[in-house]
């Protein structure tokens, strides 16, 4: 199986970084301590070349700094829709796959800053729009806050997979997604809708009549539909679904598909669908658990093909992920 | 049966024009909009003893190539020092022609497309990976991914990426795939111990240069003028892939080429001090674009093989060109990728791979820079049919021949004539 390596943040404004300064870049091999060239994902810049232009020093990180919240809609008791005013730069930097940011409360230290996935963006108002579900400490100060927040980004690990959305064009995409989790898939759906893509989202209802990313995803276009898709008794997928896909599937020529649930959800879907077809390429929202964004803290590392990654950086293939986990390739 | 070339230059076109000639379906894989890679910037051919390699390799049936260099040609039997009766092609014209011969012949190209990886397993690779995460699988593989660059390699070694024609910022840098498939690279050295040597010329943009040089260019192949002596820098030859233009009359001497473009057969030389020179007023480069300061560097990236051209270690990977050894020039590539080539289809129908003879220079250079290579010594050597020290050994054992018409019954005698446009399938 293909094993691609690629760091969502090589060759942007922030590259090279800490891991490149101390040898331990995720692409270059001259910056792994070797003595050659062994470049296995190019996106246009030699990172090697960047540090020793740079002074063999990483790249200024990213920052907190305030912004004002423009509203926060209340839509349940622990969701909450926030519109925050921000930098045109950094509009324009979230506009893309997978973009979120790490937010906390003014007063509260570093350590309470929590990701949070960008649902959608707006150029003319230079706004942005996340949906956040109150989890534990971190959320509940969150939810709490009503004037400013601070925002430190843009990141952009929040999906995985995302080779396999690029480049798409005047093709179809389906987006499976519960619960916050789907809410990528909306800034997903409004990239793809640039080149012409249509896009099939299928949201499970979870405790409400329907997800709360609904009317965004019809706002650009997508033939959205509410159903149970999860039948979280018997932990399998619900015959209403199983109907639904495989009328979609042996319709439409769907070569990617985004699944935006938790990891359960993921790995349901992963390995159905796979079973069904083999061909179709997953993209999936990235649910690791994320400290510091950097890949230096190593709260995100998980293990695959017996090699650690820092999942807040490094991409990965979702089968790969999903698959091999359930022993089921 | 699908043989895989993966490298567009010299070799690979060979690699693939012979598989395609054995009666293999054939599909090349190359990083870049265009073929020939260096070939694109060179233009030397049949100066010294690279005119009996190409009269032998004709002999033997690998003549398409040169058919076509032949049109291509600017310059017939010219002299520069150290060489004599050398052919200039013309390097704003060749790509194309090889191009269309190419897909004439029922050859697949891919262009822009970067290969990255393969899938081996015991010994046997099933398919390579191209950077979007596509694989492309054959019955044999054959790897002419050279051995030049990438822009980490000549920050490393060298004096920075240089914006050669090899564009690896553009297309993405080289991917050794023989090493990925677990076979480690070898890296030639310099005389000063580090790693790798440097391209050793560039290219003038003909039209920047005084009308007059344009003219004796245009009439005579070569232009001759001196290096003011404070510019003389020898120790630039050490450095030089070419070690049969190292010569002390290169260090002395700007020598121009007519190759479409003027070559100016040094790896560098600050723009600053070259526009000093009379005629020289409105010069700039044209190859590699930053030709003032740097060039690039190659040889970190040669596979271990045997004289059949199969990689060491892999059942199913032949190499041609740089990729195969510290090998130097157009014709080098043409030899070892025909070879290359006939024996990838030959492998796979199960017949025995076959070496050239020794008795030809075709066959005793692949042998001689095998042998060659297994001390450090060896790994600071180039093989050319050119010049240094394998011209040396070619004159001493007779293998220098500029008859024509010797050489045919040489390989007539030898009873390998037209082997190479033998169909195997």
């Amino acid at each position: 199986m293909y094993r691609f390596v690629e760091c969502i943040d090589a060759g942007s404004d922030f590259c090279p970084c800490h891991l490149a300064e101390k040898g331990e870049c995720i692409i270059c091999s001259q910056l792994q301590n070797k003595i050659f060239c062994d470049c296995l994902y190019w996106k246009g810049t030699c990172i090697y070349q960047e540090l020793i232009n740079n002074g063999n020093k990483a790249k200024k990180n990213r920052e907190y700094k305030k912004y004002n919240i423009v509203s926060v809609k209340k839509i349940r008791d622990d969701l909450y829709l926030f519109e925050v005013k921000v930098t045109n730069y950094l509009v324009r930097e979230l506009d893309n796959f997978g973009a979120f940011v790490f937010i906390k409360k003014p007063q509260n230290p570093d350590y309470f800053g929590t990701p949070i996935s960008i649902m959608d963006v707006d150029y003319e108002k230079s706004t942005i729009t996340m949906l956040i579900k109150v989890h534990g400490v971190k959320t509940k100060d969150i939810a709490e806050c009503s004037e400013n927040i601070m925002i430190k980004g843009p990141y952009w690990n929040g999906i995985q997979g995302q080779r396999f959305l690029r480049n798409l064009k005047n093709t179809n995409v389906l987006i499976l997604g519960r619960g916050v989790a789907a809410s990528p898939g909306v800034l997903a759906t409004r990239r793809l809708k640039l080149y012409d893509n249509n896009i099939f989202a299928l949201l499970d209802k979870g405790r409400s009549q329907e997800n709360a990313c609904t009317s965004y995803y019809k706002k650009y276009g997508a033939n959205v539909e509410n159903l149970n898709i999860v039948n979280y008794k018997t932990n399998y997928l619900t015959d209403d679904f199983i109907d639904k896909i495989d009328k979609i599937l042996s319709s439409n020529k769907i070569p990617v598909i985004l699944v935006a649930g938790d990891d359960d959800f993921n790995r349901l879907l992963i390995n159905y669908i796979y079973k069904l077809n083999n061909k179709i390429y997953f993209a999936s929202v990235n649910n690791h658990i994320m400290c510091c964004g950097e890949g230096v803290c190593g709260s995100c590392q998980i293990k695959l093909s017996e090699k650690y990654i820092r999942s807040c950086k490094q991409q990965y293939n979702p089968i790969e992920y999903y698959l091999m986990e359930d022993g089921n390739k | 049966m699908r043989v895989v070339v993966v490298g567009g230059g010299w070799a690979g076109c060979a690699a693939a024009l012979q598989a395609k000639k054995c009666g293999a379906d054939v599909i090349l894989i190359e990083r870049t909009d265009m073929l020939l890679g260096l070939g694109n910037v060179g233009g030397i051919m049949r100066n010294n003893g690279r005119f009996t390699a190409a009269e032998e390799l004709i002999a033997l049936g690998a003549d398409d190539l040169f058919k076509i260099i032949e049109r291509c040609t600017r310059h017939k039997n010219i002299d520069f020092p150290g060489h004599k009766h050398a052919d200039l092609y013309d390097v704003t014209i060749i790509e194309a022609n090889i191009r269309r011969y190419l897909l004439s012949s029922g050859i697949e190209i891919k262009f822009e497309t970067r290969a990255v990886d393969v899938d081996v397993e015991k010994n046997h690779i099933n398919a390579i990976y191209l950077q979007d995460g596509q694989s492309i699988e054959g019955d044999v593989y054959i790897e002419t991914t050279g051995s030049t660059g990438p822009m980490g390699n000549c920050i490393r070694y060298g004096k920075g990426c240089s914006m050669c024609i090899l564009r690896c910022p553009a297309y993405g840098p080289r991917v050794s795939l023989s090493q990925r498939a677990g076979v480690e690279d070898i890296l030639a050295m310099r005389d000063d111990g580090i790693f790798g040597a440097m391209s050793g010329s560039c290219k003038l943009d003909k039209n920047s240069l005084s009308e007059e040089i344009r003219s004796e260019l245009d009439a005579k192949g070569v232009y001759i003028t001196d290096v003011p002596k404070e510019d003389i820098h020898p120790e630039k030859l050490k450095m030089k892939v070419c070690q049969q233009y190292a010569l002390k009359e290169f260090a002395e001497k700007v020598i121009l080429l007519d190759t479409g473009h003027a070559k100016l057969m040094t790896s560098y030389y600050p723009l600053e001090n070259l526009r000093k020179l009379k005629g020289f007023e409105n010069v700039r480069f044209i190859d590699p674009y930053a030709g003032g300061r740097a060039n690039s560097i190659r040889y970190l990236s040669m596979a271990p093989r045997d004289n059949t051209m199969k990689v060491v270690g892999l059942d199913n990977l032949f190499v041609g060109g740089e990729k195969s050894g510290l090998f130097v020039g157009h014709t080098e590539a043409i030899v070892t990728g025909t070879l290359a080539g006939y024996n990838a289809v030959r492998s796979v129908l199960g017949l025995k791979c076959i070496e050239l003879p020794s008795s030809l220079a075709v066959g005793d250079i692949i042998k001689y820079e095998n042998e060659g290579k297994k001390n450090k010594k060896g790994l600071t050597k180039r093989y050319t049919f050119a010049g240094s020290e394998y011209f040396e050994r070619m004159k001493s054992l007779g293998l220098y021949i500029t008859d024509v018409e010797e050489i045919k019954q040489k390989v007539s005698k030898l009873m390998i004539d037209g082997i190479f446009k033998e169909k195997l399938i």
